[in-house]
């Protein structure tokens, strides 16, 4: 079942980018198949994302993108850059694989930070300002992933 | 009614190329390697955001519009996983010419 949905989502999507023309399966076929195979293998047992939830997850996402380019661009435009840039280290509660490649890539279109390095649960902030304290901010981005995927959060151990 | 749709798209896709020349500076001017990934990821999500913003209206079908959404969506994807692999590479020191 999941199989199925997978190649009807890659299959949707080769449509929508190279249109109806049967020539284009010859690179097509081949690409949905392996597309579908790669992201079990990678996904495991993440649970898919729902259309919905995700749809719920789109206005936070396009204004962080906004703020995300117009902070970064402010920053370079000043004469004197207003930057200090440096890591913070957040230890993510997220356990599916799916969810935390989405975790991770949402962390760098965030205003001022990028997702640097991971080992196991702890990933490495780079941070334009490193003299701000980020974790408020990636827990909520995090919350909100993990309600794409219907994943619960474990409480944070320490505070 | 076709005035103001066109003022918009203009300004929008005006403002996303901005957005790109922005980031291409920051690339320039910005001191290290990680701080340059942020001005490419960020910048450049909303530079193409804001273009293809611009175009939405003037697309002959909503085939297309869907399109040009995914073209974006992938592109995402691609920015912010590959700067994440470049920022893992440099900080554990394993690429190839890292040297500065």
């Amino acid at each position: 079942m999941a199989i199925a949905r997978r190649l009807l989502v890659f299959f949707g999507v080769w449509i929508i980018l190279a249109g109806w023309d049967p020539v284009s399966w010859v690179i097509g076929l081949p690409a949905v198949l392996f597309a579908s195979w790669v992201y079990g293998r990678l996904a495991e047992d993440s649970a898919a994302p729902g259309f919905r939830r995700m749809f719920a997850f789109l206005p936070f996402f396009l204004r962080e993108s906004f703020r995300g380019g117009a902070d970064v661009a402010r920053r370079i435009l000043r004469p004197r850059m207003r930057i200090k840039p440096g890591f913070q280290t957040y230890r993510m509660r997220l356990s599916q694989p799916a969810a935390r490649v989405l975790f991770l890539d949402c962390i760098s279109l965030l205003p001022g930070s990028l997702s640097a390095d991971r080992h196991q649960d702890v990933i490495h902030v780079h941070l334009l300002d490193a003299s701000l304290d980020v974790t408020p901010e990636l827990a909520d981005l995090e919350r909100r992933v993990a309600a794409i995927f219907g994943e619960r959060l474990e409480p944070h151990a320490y505070v | 009614m076709s005035l103001l749709l066109t003022l918009f798209s203009v300004l929008s896709i005006a403002l996303g190329a901005f957005f790109f020349l922005v980031g291409t500076l920051g690339l320039i001017r910005l001191p290290d390697l990680f701080s340059r990934l942020h001005a490419l990821t960020k910048t450049d999500n909303l530079g193409l955001g804001l273009v293809i913003l611009g175009l939405l209206p003037w697309l002959p079908d909503p085939f297309t519009a869907l399109k040009l959404v995914l073209i974006w969506l992938l592109v995402l994807l691609a920015g912010a996983t590959g700067s994440h692999l470049i920022a893992k590479r440099a900080l554990r020191g394993d690429g190839e010419d890292l040297t500065p």
